[in-house]
């Protein structure tokens, strides 16, 4: 009896320290907090999971919902809470950058085997002033999604998307005579995000701009952008435009196609992943953002991976990256709602997926992003000088005057941007 | 001699310690305040005198600021749009709570179910009713356009949003459904306190129902409508939350309202010294309107009320 109590006793001994050891053991190994906007909420958590399960270091994961994640993270950077790293809107990293906030990770980025690799809008995003201060993290590019079923019904060959301005009028048109709730085309009218990210394509496609390559001029004033526009007006004037597409400020932007009787609409990577999950009935086909006589262009968007300035957790973040960058870490990321971010190895990230994940990764790779710190006060802000155009523009009577005062809006934000 | 001396002093002393007892019953009360409003404007204040970035390194720029907001063009034109707004919803706040606070005032039958009816949009959020209204004047998904064109109506969906005068007035009317009730309240607890014979008096006399309004109850009413009045003007001032959630500032920027300037320059612009600084002109001006109310609503001499 007293002999068994001994040997509980010995035993719960063992117990506390292999408790004990096992407690030092983990606290050897760091935790690093990291930031994703809600976006990411899909791939995120799926990526972190498959990392602490591989490794010692862990990272704890945060999702901010998207329109806070900016003061959020301003908010605790000036508390000294920030985290180690966070995935960031692309377009942002150039302010983040030169407000002084984040690493400079420009030595350590060289030294990536698979440097050259990395998609290059997003590179040129996270480089400020010849530093690099942001990596890729995630990525989504503008396409074309058209609805086949609703093809086939106008008797249009339900496998061949639109491949220029004109075809893309000349099929809505058509789709748009089916009649009854059936539009033709779809677009977000008064968000400037959207149309960011899907309408300058169109501009891009067709040799124009709306933006210098260093965004420090503002060039509106151009033939390709006029055409772009008369393309969605003459659209908007047919009626093969729903009404509500007037103040969208983008909470349709893909809810109206997946419903399901939209022909045509812009859209994203991100909205293979969706459709295959959230909406299997719908039968669609993805193509490029044509020019106004063929070619295409896109817009590359995503996350850059920054990390906080002054962390002391800087090896395990790049552990991380490291590691989302594997072939693993991309496979992951590609079956989750991002594209891969390095083109050397996106092929074969993407090899058992949906094939139109393909035309989306190719959009991806040649893809292009505008350049500028005020990108949100430019094209973002509701009521930034973009989206009050594009509303102008597109529903409104006086275009000429629109652009000029967008255009001359625009220059005197950038013209007064305080970190040029 | 000495005893007359001796009695202020006693008398004092007691004084002083009701005081300081007082002083310890406020105490809760004024460290509230203390910690959640003198020392957030003070900071505002001391914001307002940097180049204050949400990220980054703040510097001292003295009254640039405010020099800057003189020349802020855009924010004069939210503060003149948000005056007009004012204007507008607090007659249209009065002109029908006024109507129903004397509807409700006496007991009559289902009084009290008139009353909770009216009152009941009051304890909604302004941020949940801008939602509910949000999707109540959607186009495509809404009740006020389909609900229109399928009855023959209107030949198509009309976006109400889309153009200024239906989206600003489609917000009026949000504003009236979700406050007229509160105010009403307000008004029928300043109506309840006329005593009766007064106007029974009037009525010997020989004065009409117009004339008793004008004559007895409004003036007796100076108190009431002066907080209803306030407590409106100071709350369509700060407007932002229907502007935000409904319009998004739109269509085309026009209903920018002072308030929904500042966030944007704080949080869209990441200025928040000069965001400070567009507060402290608010408060002012926030501040100058409600004394000039109270001072248009003061007693005239020689009334007693």
């Amino acid at each position: 009896m007293r002999r068994n109590k001994v040997k509980t006793m010995i035993a719960k001994l063992a117990l506390a320290a292999a408790v004990i050891s096992g407690g030092l053991q983990a606290a050897s190994a760091e935790t690093a907090n990291i930031w994703v906007r809600a976006d990411g909420s899909n791939f995120m958590p799926r990526i972190v999971d498959a990392f602490n399960k591989a490794h010692k270091d862990q990272i704890k994961l945060d999702i901010i919902p998207n329109a806070e994640i900016i003061p959020k993270y301003g908010a605790a950077a000036a508390g000294g809470t920030a985290p180690d790293a966070l995935s960031l809107d692309l377009i942002y990293t150039p302010s983040f950058a030169a407000a002084g906030q984040l690493e400079d990770i420009t030595d350590w980025a060289k030294s990536l085997p698979y440097f050259a690799s990395l998609s290059p809008a997003h590179v040129k995003t996270g480089t400020y002033k010849d530093r690099i201060y942001g990596l890729p993290f995630s990525a989504d590019a503008s396409v074309l999604i058209w609805n086949k079923k609703l093809f086939k019904q106008a008797g249009l060959d339900p496998e061949k998307g639109p491949t220029n301005w004109a075809e893309i009028e000349a099929d809505a048109e058509k789709v748009n005579a089916l009649g009854g709730d059936i539009k033709g085309f779809y677009f977000s009218g008064n968000c400037g995000g959207c149309n960011i990210f899907t309408f300058t394509p169109l501009i891009w496609a067709s040799g124009g701009d709306i933006l210098s390559e260093d965004g420090s001029k503002a060039t509106l004033d151009s033939p390709q952008l006029r055409g772009a526009i008369d393309l969605y007006r003459s659209m908007v004037k047919k009626g093969l435009v729903p009404e509500g597409a007037q103040t969208d400020t983008g909470s349709n932007f893909f809810a109206a196609f997946a419903a399901g009787n939209i022909g045509i609409s812009p859209s994203g990577a991100f909205a293979i992943g969706a459709l295959n999950t959230q909406y299997p009935n719908v039968d669609y086909g993805i193509t490029f953002l044509p020019g106004k006589d063929g070619g295409w262009s896109s817009f590359a968007g995503g996350d850059n991976f920054v990390v906080t300035k002054g962390t002391k957790k800087i090896e395990v973040v790049k552990e991380f990256l490291d590691f989302a960058y594997s072939l693993e870490g991309q496979t992951i990321l590609a079956k989750y709602g991002s594209l891969p971010v390095r083109n050397d190895i996106a092929k074969e990230a993407l090899k058992d997926l949906d094939p139109r994940y393909q035309v989306a990764a190719e959009a991806m790779a040649k893809g292009k992003t505008p350049y500028s710190v005020v990108f949100n006060d430019l094209i973002n802000s509701a009521n930034g000088p973009w989206t009050q155009m594009i509303n102008e523009v597109f529903f409104g009577d006086d275009v000429d005057g629109a652009i000029k005062n967008a255009q001359d809006t625009m220059q005197s934000i950038i013209d007064q941007a305080p970190n040029k | 001699m000495a005893s007359i001396a001796i009695a202020p002093a006693r008398a004092r002393a007691r004084t002083s310690l009701r005081q300081w007892v007082g002083l310890l019953y406020v105490l809760p009360a004024v460290a509230l305040v203390t910690v959640f409003f003198v020392i957030p404007l003070g900071m505002t204040a001391w914001m307002s005198l940097h180049n204050w970035p949400l990220m980054g390194e703040h510097s001292f720029i003295g009254l640039d600021n405010y020099v800057a907001i003189l020349r802020d063009t855009r924010f004069w034109n939210a503060l003149k749009f948000t005056f007009y707004y004012t204007v507008v919803v607090t007659i249209a706040i009065f002109a029908v709570a006024f109507p129903l606070a004397i509807f409700i005032e006496r007991p009559r039958p289902l009084t009290n179910l008139y009353r909770t009816a009216f009152f009941m949009p009051a304890v909604v959020g302004f941020a949940s009713a801008s939602l509910l209204w949000s999707w109540l004047l959607n186009v495509d998904s809404g009740l006020f356009s389909p609900a229109a064109y399928d009855l023959g109506l209107t030949e198509k969906k009309i976006n109400l949003l889309a153009t200024f005068q239906p989206a600003f007035w489609s917000i009026i009317a949000m504003v009236v459904w979700k406050v007229a009730g509160f105010t009403m309240i307000i008004l029928m607890t300043g109506l309840q306190s006329i005593p009766q014979d007064l106007q029974e008096a009037a009525v010997i006399d020989g004065a009409g129902p117009f004339a008793r309004f004008r004559m007895i109850t409004l003036p007796l009413m100076r108190r009431t409508l002066a907080l209803a009045l306030i407590l409106s003007v100071a709350g369509s001032i700060l407007a932002f939350d229907q502007f935000y959630i409904i319009l998004r500032g739109g269509p085309r920027n026009q209903t920018l309202t002072a308030v929904y300037w500042i966030f944007n320059q704080s949080f869209v612009s990441f200025k928040l010294g000069y965001g400070a600084a567009l507060s402290m002109v608010l408060l002012v001006i926030l501040v100058a309107l409600s004394l000039i109310q109270l001072w248009l609503l003061r007693k005239p001499a020689g009334l007693d009320d």
